[in-house]
């Protein structure tokens, strides 16, 4: 099945300029409607608030990070099948294996470009 | 009362009655071991107040080397002047950089949404669009200067921290682990690695197929 572009995205990080280089490249890859949210508990008031089809998040963020969202999201009946894609600066195996086991779909490191966020769009979504 | 004061009205006790003439043998070896004794105590209070006075000498020593160490850190002019500066500095370091990427990202977003219909206003609009990108591409010189003076702050707090801790032999006590070290922890904030990722996009993609 073809993945549904139109579908809300909600971006998290505490860093407008990140915000505005993944909004534009998802504008870029089809993607049209575009949340953003500048911490994890904001962010989690928004997915609880709405229906989004993708969760691209940061992980150094306060007041809530986005390894304690991504935790929240799991433990939600309502959130818990939301792709989940964190994107952050934590590079360390531990960080990864971390959010792995807690249910992350998949881990970029920063800083990355559009081939990789393309990239694991596409294992997350499928073909677009 | 000092000890050799002690030992003397001692001596002196034993000098008295030895001068009374009495000859009865015990009497007479105990007050020489009496005599014997106050020797001893002579030299051993004579020693303990030379080493009790060579410490309060190290003491002094170690005080005045301290005091001195103390004025060499000059610690009001890093926390006055040097601290503030470096602090003023990545200020303006992360401001210009803002403001660069700002400018760098507004003429990225208005090339990708000119329409290419008239090629020559498209070249045009291109060609002015990549000069104010051009332009905004000068913060980093500024921000390089800017960042070592910075450096060259914390060499020189580095610098004489060192020299103090080596010069009065400080040991670090045990850290103690603050509610945010505590959090950081917990929720693996580690920030990013001083020379790239620690671990590489591949790596981490190894670890999802």
């Amino acid at each position: 099945m073809a993945v549904d572009l139109s579908m809300p995205v909600l971006v998290v990080d505490d860093y407008q300029t990140m915000i505005r280089i993944i909004r534009n490249l998802l504008n870029q890859l089809g993607f049209k409607n575009i949340e953003e949210a500048k911490d994890g508990r904001q962010a989690l008031e928004k997915l609880n608030s709405g229906r989004f089809g993708l969760v691209i998040s940061d992980w150094n963020m306060e007041p809530m990070t986005g390894y304690e969202l991504l935790q929240q999201v799991r433990a939600s009946d309502k959130l818990k099948a939301t792709p989940f894609i964190m994107v952050t600066a934590e590079s360390k195996t531990e960080n990864v294996i971390a959010a792995k086991k807690a249910g992350v779909n998949n881990y970029i490191v920063k800083p990355f470009n559009a081939e990789t966020l393309k990239g694991k769009l596409k294992s997350v979504l499928g073909e677009f | 009362m000092a000890a050799a004061e002690a030992a003397l009205k001692i001596r002196t006790a034993m000098d008295q009655l030895k001068a009374t003439g009495v000859r009865e043998r015990p009497l007479v070896e105990v007050l020489d071991l009496s005599h014997q004794m106050a020797d001893a105590m002579t030299a051993f209070f004579g020693s303990l107040d030379k080493s009790i006075i060579g410490e309060f000498r190290y003491l002094a020593d170690f005080i005045q080397k301290a005091r001195d160490e103390i004025s060499g850190l000059q610690a009001n002019d890093i926390k006055d002047s040097r601290l503030p500066g470096a602090s003023m500095e990545l200020d303006a370091v992360v401001r210009d950089t803002e403001r660069a990427t700002e400018s760098i990202m507004s003429e990225a977003e208005k090339l990708m949404s000119i329409e290419p219909a008239d090629l020559a206003a498209y070249k045009a609009d291109v060609d002015a669009a990549m000069m104010r990108i051009f332009e905004a591409c000068s913060f980093q010189d500024l921000t390089g200067q800017r960042v070592t003076k910075v450096i060259s702050t914390l060499r020189h707090i580095e610098d004489r921290v060192t020299k103090f801790a080596n010069a009065l032999g400080v040991k670090d006590a045990a850290p103690m682990e603050t509610a945010e070290d505590a959090r950081k922890r917990e929720l693996l904030l580690n920030g990013p690695a001083a020379n790239g990722p620690a671990t590489s996009q591949d790596d981490i993609d190894a670890l999802f197929a």
